[in-house]
């Protein structure tokens, strides 16, 4: 079974990053990267599946140059091979540059299974992985807790809101978008480290990129806006005073 | 040949051994370099002011190579400061004098010369600690390193990966400044028999943006005075790189008297004077970290070689105190501990009888002619500032003589005294100072923490190692008032309400803010406290520093 | 004109749907509100008592239980029959499972999870945060319509919907399912304590900090908690000190949340903590410094002993707690 895993390069969680001059953008040439958090989890399925079936897993990534970073940190952690789809451009690129860029250059590979985690902790719009199996021509699941593999179908357990779940069986070829915090991430060691030196690592570069269907005209930091409202008096009459305007101006109950 | 510790004295050891085997060597040798951060650099602070006379050496076409030496400098300024005044030293001392040398953000050289070893082939390992040095008898044999995936419990995890152990014909350490493996052979072998006890300073560094045009890039300014006494040791600095990005930090010697001192204030106070909060009017505030310096010169340099072993960089107190550089001469000690291996290897002697020839590289290479002459600089000035300048003054001359050589001088954190002893003859009682912060152009430690990208795996066990905690409430209270609290840059230490309802007090450590500088393992007055590797891949990221 | 595509299941409408109904209200061009499933002409009555042209139903057999083959293919038929400008969903997780298909179908994505809509020289630019609610973006989608946005859930309120006296009128549409394109085959939904607590879907969530001073206070909280039916969550100090599970730990080595409500209690504000809760809607903070950072974050404050504040709280709210 061939298992294909997409993975995003993102700047690091709570990294102090701020907006570029053409406000479009954040300036992330110092800014330190690192495996988008979610796609680990994804990888970390991956490799779990790995473990227990005939695989291969290839960890894909598109991006500029520096995501070979995280494509090798994959190997290292247990990946068979890696892809680069690479292009400058892919920096900004939305979910519909990047599904496309992705989506050609793995197409041919015919995988039995994508998986990719549920969103970016940059751009956050959490369909790269839909998009790319509508691309791909796959059938979907997301949000997902556990994969069971049999014969040419996946079992998954989807996550639905308040507690509730539910499993759902779907044909091969199949993408899943996995669910962060559902396993715990393995080390890559030093044994990974040196084995990945060896792993084949394909780099296609992209010269035309899809259209894009999102402009950003800006990008800001979010002014609070409102003023702090000190609620005064005693404490008796000050938490009346506060229930009163969360009851009535903010209506948060 | 197994390096620990990927800043300038490893890498460079690494890459000369790379090319060596690579132009005269016979069969393949295998090198790696441990690196407890995630990335080339990661941990890598450094003002920085760097001579490029070892880089010349060891990589000639630095240039088209692309090596991050943006900045030659241009001018270069000293000043004594008053609270509300400077005053320009008429002529730059001597020692001051950078012309031909560069402004560089070493982050940005270590990550570049981190790239020119791994085109050579060398395995890099990074995420990787050495935690433990392996022997036999008493020979190095080589490296464990940490364990990864144990919680905060003690207990294994499921992702509990062992500590692999490394064999290595020849262990160069390279980890840096306090290096915890260093430490450990030190002692094991008695290397400081006869040396001076090794002396430290803090540095505490800002990487701030100003508006274009206020500093000329290549700008060297140093200065000495406020708001230090003038029985303490240090100084600001303030380096200007390209595109308004400016390197500000202060120095303050790990020896000071006042149990009360909080280098980190110290900090804020010298970005409050005038003439650098002009500097800095306007400009945000983007990096921060700290890092101790190894300070005491030539005379608390240890024997850097035992049996399979060699120690390079920081971690042997190469140093120049009195030039304020050390990084040429790591890498020059990394060329040098790189060579006697590669001859070691070659005759299949890894004992002391070949690796001692390190010694006599250092002797006759460069770094001693470098730092004896300069070898009681800071012993000078433990005795006051103006002792301090008269003697280096004098140093100049002469040579580094002087009527008692080696200058006599105790560690660091036997020179703090008791409040009771250092407040007696003082008007005012003890208090920790404090200056008002505005988040602009001073900082509290935990937003300036949040500032050098520090981040650590939650759930592991506290990698500060304090003995005996029983102290902290009872005899350090009374006697240093806890100064911990406050010689810690990270906010990593904290006195709080005893939470068993006794009323009492309590040491809370956040060993998550760790920024890895070692100042408690050397300060803390009872040596209580030993810094131990993190999980690797934690700690700070100085990107651009 | 701009669509709302209403959730329901089992015949029982998700009261979000009244949330984008309101955005929709509040844009250009007349709006249109569709529900697709089956059996759900009670869902159609409901919606129908918007302020809006008409409510479209699509029911069909194939459509129960909810499949994204399914729903994808019977909307984008939709789609190409009504011609909108603007597709609208709530950020739910169903329409995180087929929205993106569904646009992509068109050719387009999907803007997701939209805190703010306007109109502006005839287009609609939305607002959505970006890098974990750090900044905020104003985007347009490019290319002809359709386009195809979904709405953070609680930013938008159901109570400020144009409502009408009379109901709208209902239409169904008729469509053609194919159903061997349905791949997926959903067994019923189970429910299942979860095995950690997810303060990311918490609506009101009651954080302390360090000014809770014991582990023994804890319970204060908890009843404040209680009263508000929100969930507890913890500054770092606190969890460090183990008083609660690490997964109430909200900040930069935590969970970053946007709830409705964040009350936070004792709580100093040191940056770790405030990039995990900027982004919450409505801030409350109580501390005893009025020159704490939370209250340069905070919507509302009150500078005293939360001992004395927080008992008077519950005791507002209906609950009696003893005073210290």
């Amino acid at each position: 079974m061939k298992i294909a895993v997409c993975v995003k390069q993102v700047a690091t969680r709570d990294w102090p990053l701020r907006v570029d001059d053409q406000e479009k953008w954040v300036r992330d040439s110092d800014a330190s990267f690192e495996m988008n958090e979610p796609d680990a989890y994804a990888l970390e399925e991956a490799l779990r599946l790995k473990e227990k079936h005939d695989c291969e897993v290839v960890v894909c990534s598109a991006g500029p140059t520096r995501v070979s970073q995280v494509i090798r940190e994959g190997l290292a952690r247990g990946a068979d091979r890696g892809i680069h789809v690479e292009s400058d451009d892919l920096k900004t690129a939305d979910t519909f540059v990047v599904a496309n860029a992705l989506a050609d250059s793995i197409r041919t590979e015919r995988f039995d299974l994508v998986l990719t985690g549920l969103q970016s902790e940059d751009q956050g719009f959490g369909q790269t992985g839909v998009v790319l199996a509508e691309l791909l021509g796959m059938t979907h699941a997301t949000i997902i807790m556990e994969v069971q593999v049999s014969g040419g179908q996946v079992r998954v357990k989807r996550e639905l809101e308040n507690g509730w779940f539910q499993w759902v069986s779907l044909p091969t070829p199949a993408l899943l978008t996995i669910q962060s915090g559902i396993n715990q991430l393995r080390y890559a060691t030093l044994k990974g480290i040196m084995a990945s030196k060896k792993k084949e690592l394909r780099k296609i570069s992209m010269t035309t990129l899809a259209q894009s269907r999102h402009r950003i005209l800006n990008l800001y930091v979010p002014e609070k806006g409102k003023k702090l409202k000190l609620v005064k008096g005693t404490p008796p009459e000050a938490a009346k005073e506060l229930i009163r305007v969360l009851r009535e101006e903010a209506r948060v109950f | 040949m197994l390096v620990v510790g990927g800043g300038p004295a490893g890498l460079s050891a690494a890459l000369r051994l790379a090319l060596r085997q690579k132009l005269e060597g016979e069969e393949q040798l295998s090198i790696a370099v441990l690196e407890k951060s995630r990335e080339h650099g990661a941990h890598m602070l450094s003002g920085a002011v760097l001579d490029p006379s070892s880089l010349n050496e060891l990589i000639p076409d630095w240039k088209q190579r692309g090596a991050p030496l943006e900045t030659e400098v241009l001018s270069d300024h000293v000043y004594f400061l008053t609270k509300n005044r400077k005053f320009p030293f008429p002529i730059t001392p001597p020692p001051l004098k950078n012309h031909g040398n560069y402004v560089i953000s070493l982050n940005r050289f270590v990550k570049w010369l981190g790239e020119q070893v791994e085109l050579e082939g060398v395995d890099v390992f990074n995420g990787f600690a050495g935690s433990e040095l392996l022997f036999e008898d008493d020979r190095v044999v080589g490296v464990r390193t940490g364990d990864k995936g144990i919680g905060r419990d003690g207990q294994q995890k499921k992702t509990f990966e062992p500590g692999v152990d490394i064999y290595a014909k020849v262990t160069i350490l390279a980890d840096g400044v306090r290096g915890n493996l260093t430490k450990t052979l030190i002692r094991r072998c008695s290397l400081d028999e006869g040396c001076l006890p090794q002396v430290y300073a803090i540095g505490i560094k800002e990487l701030w943006e100003v508006p274009q045009g206020r500093l000329a890039p290549g700008s060297v300014i140093h200065t000495m005075g406020y708001p230090l006494k003038f029985e303490e040791f240090g100084g600001g600095f303030i380096y200007a790189l390209p595109e308004g990005r400016v390197a500000v930090g202060f120095v303050a010697g790990l020896e000071y008297r006042d149990p009360m001192f909080d280098p980190h204030i110290a900090f804020q106070k010298f970005k409050q004077h005038s003439f650098v909060s002009k500097l800095l009017a306007d400009g945000q505030m983007i990096r921060y970290g700290a890092k101790a310096l190894p300070e005491g010169g030539w005379h608390a340099v240890p024997r850097c070689y035992a049996d399979g072993a060699l120690i390079v960089g920081d971690a042997a107190g190469l140093l120049n105190s009195l030039r304020l550089k050390g990084i040429h001469l790591a890498m020059r000690s990394g060329l040098h501990a790189a060579d006697v291996a590669f001859e070691a290897i070659r005759s299949g002697d890894f004992s002391v009888n070949q690796l001692h020839r390190y010694a006599s590289l250092i002797m006759s290479g460069g770094i001693r002619k470098e730092l004896y002459p300069v070898r009681n600089v800071h012993q000078s000035f433990a005795r006051g500032l103006v002792a301090g300048l008269l003697y280096s003054g004098l140093a100049l001359i002469t040579r580094g003589w002087w009527i008692r050589d080696p200058m006599p001088t105790h560690a660091g954190h036997e020179r703090v005294e008791s409040v009771k002893k250092y407040y007696k003859r003082r008007e005012s009682g003890p208090v920790a100072e404090e200056v008002k912060i505005d988040r602009a152009l001073t900082f509290d430690k935990i937003t300036n923490v949040h500032y050098s990208g520090t981040r650590h795996s939650e759930d592991q066990p506290s990698h500060l190692l304090v003995h005996d905690l029983d102290i902290c409430r009872t005899r350090c209270l009374e006697e240093y008032q806890n100064p911990c609290i406050r010689f810690c840059p990270a906010n990593v230490y904290e006195i709080i309400d005893a939470t068993d309802g006794s009323g009492g007090k309590q040491l809370q450590v956040n060993s998550s803010n760790c920024v890895h500088c070692k100042t408690c393992d050397i300060m803390d007055p009872y040596q209580i406290i030993d810094w131990v590797p993190p999980e690797g891949g934690g700690g700070p990221h100085y990107e651009g520093m | 004109m701009n669509l709302v595509l209403a959730e329901q299941h089992d015949g029982i409408l998700n009261r979000v749907s009244w949330e984008v109904i309101s955005v929709a209200q509040q844009i250009d061009g007349p709006v249109k509100v569709l529900v697709a499933g089956q059996d759900v002409g009670s869902v159609a009555e409901e919606l129908a008592q918007a302020d809006v042209d008409e409510v479209i139903i699509i029911d069909d057999a194939d459509l129960e239980p909810y499949t994204s083959d399914g729903h994808v293919q019977a909307l984008a038929q939709a789609i190409t029959s009504e011609k909108p400008e603007v597709v609208l969903f709530s950020h739910t997780y169903q329409a995180r499972d087929f929205a993106p298909k569904l646009a992509a179908r068109f050719d387009r994505a999907l803007i997701a999870d939209c805190i703010g809509a306007k109109s502006s020289n005839g287009t609609t630019v939305f607002v959505r945060p970006m890098f974990q609610g750090k900044f905020v973006a104003d985007v347009v989608s490019e290319g002809s319509s359709p386009h195809f946005a979904s709405f953070q859930i609680g930013v938008y309120r159901a109570d400020e919907v144009k409502r009408v006296t009379t109901n709208v009128p209902i239409r169904t549409l008729n469509i053609k399912i194919d159903s061997t394109v349905i791949r997926q085959r959903p067994e019923p939904p189970f429910k299942e304590a979860k095995q950690a607590v997810d303060l990311t879907q918490a609506e009101r969530i009651i954080a302390v900090g360090r000014g809770i001073k014991g582990e023994e206070h804890l319970a204060l909280a908890q009843k404040l908690a209680k009263a508000f039916n929100a969930e507890l969550a913890a500054s770092r100090p606190i969890c460090d000190a183990g008083w609660l599970p690490m997964d109430r730990q909200v900040g930069s080595s935590g969970q970053t949340v946007a709830p409705k409500l964040y009350l936070a209690l004792g709580i100093s504000g040191a940056i770790q903590h405030l990039i995990g809760m900027k982004g919450s809607h409505t801030i409350v903070a109580i501390n005893k410094d009025a020159d704490a950072p939370i209250f340069e974050v905070a919507d509302y404050g009150i500078v005293g002993d939360l001992f004395e504040v927080v008992p008077e709280l519950i005791s507002a709210l209906g609950n009696k707690v003893e005073t210290r």
